[in-house]
């Protein structure tokens, strides 16, 4: 989700972007730091080690497209989809890549499980890590999350429903 | 719901912040060089803005503080040709950027294993835009980086 001080009638990162674009530098500066932790919370769980590369390159993106944003109220959408994007990209540079197969994923919201999560993300493949990400750290539905990410939705749907399944019978057996 | 890890603060160090910097003002050309001194030495110069900062960064006769409120710095300089330029900004240890109605000057330091990766940015800006004249900005940056070095360097 967008940083807390989104809330406020005229968002912060929005107002930043206006002022940056009228060639306010230090405004610039400022959004650099109000979006870098909501890009590294995207980035870090899909990149994994290569986190600060993704947060790097994803910045790099963001900034230097800054001026082709033709909504700045659009701001954190588009953000969000760049970040998705440089992290897989990174995290396949990286020759992390691990097979589309997806192994245990457990149920949203299940605190026992929260300690293997952490495990259980390092066996997925940045793509499907990203739609996890997605939909539990930017609360989107799967159908959007893969959308935004060009995977098809029943396919990434389905396959979240089989791990799930495939980690209770491992939990419980 | 997936654990992202705690400590989001530092995410990327403050050289790669400035090459941020540098990718989103057009223009904006970043020198760097890793010099064999430790950080505190390196920035001890470049942070002090009323001393050594003016002392390598372009063109600046004096440097006079007027008012800090956390990280943020509001200062006068002068150039030696008796111009006067107030910037606004913010300093913090290994980060500094600061701009004025005609200038942006930006600086990052890090710690390379007992050395310092040190950045600089700046130069004149175009009106109405995050931009910087590029000509000449990489000649005034390296020699304002052969300053500090010759004035940190043993």
């Amino acid at each position: 989700m967008p940083p807390a001080e989104a809330d406020g009638p005229v968002d912060r990162g929005v107002a930043l972007v206006r002022a940056a674009r009228r060639g306010d530098t230090l405004a610039l500066h400022d959004l650099l730091d109000h979006l870098t932790p909501y890009i590294a919370r995207i980035c870090r769980p899909i990149a994994l080690e290569d986190g600060p590369d993704a947060t790097q390159e994803a910045l790099v993106a963001v900034f230097t497209s800054l001026r082709s944003l033709r909504e700045p109220e659009a701001l954190y959408g588009w953000v969000r989809a760049i970040s998705v994007r440089e992290a897989v990209r990174v995290a396949g540079r990286a020759a992390r890549a691990r097979p589309a197969e997806l192994p245990d994923v457990p149920e949203r919201g299940d605190p026992q499980l929260a300690a293997d999560i952490d495990d259980v993300l390092a066996r997925l493949s940045p793509a499907h890590r990203a739609v996890l990400v997605l939909r539990d750290v930017e609360g989107m539905d799967e159908e959007a999350a893969a959308a935004l990410l060009g995977v098809p939705a029943g396919t990434a749907k389905s396959r979240l429903h089989r791990a799930r399944q495939s980690f209770r019978r491992a939990w419980s057996a | 719901m997936v654990r992202v890890n705690d400590g989001d603060g530092v995410v990327i160090d403050d050289v790669r912040r400035l090459r941020v910097m540098g990718a989103g003002v057009r223009g904006a050309r970043i020198v760097e060089r890793v010099l064999p001194v430790p950080l505190d030495v390196v920035w001890g110069v470049m942070g002090d803005l009323e001393g050594g900062f003016g002392e390598f960064q372009p063109d600046m006769r004096s440097v006079r503080v007027l008012r800090r409120d956390g990280d943020r710095v509001e200062a006068l300089a002068r150039s030696r040709y008796g111009l006067r330029a107030r910037f606004h900004g913010v300093l913090r240890p290994g980060w500094c950027w600061l701009q004025s109605r005609f200038l942006v000057i930006g600086m990052a330091a890090v710690d390379e294993g007992g050395r310092t990766r040190v950045a600089l940015t700046g130069g004149v800006r175009v009106p109405g835009r995050a931009a910087l004249v590029p000509f000449g900005a990489r000649r005034e940056l390296e020699r304002a980086m052969a300053r500090l070095a010759e004035r940190v360097v043993p």
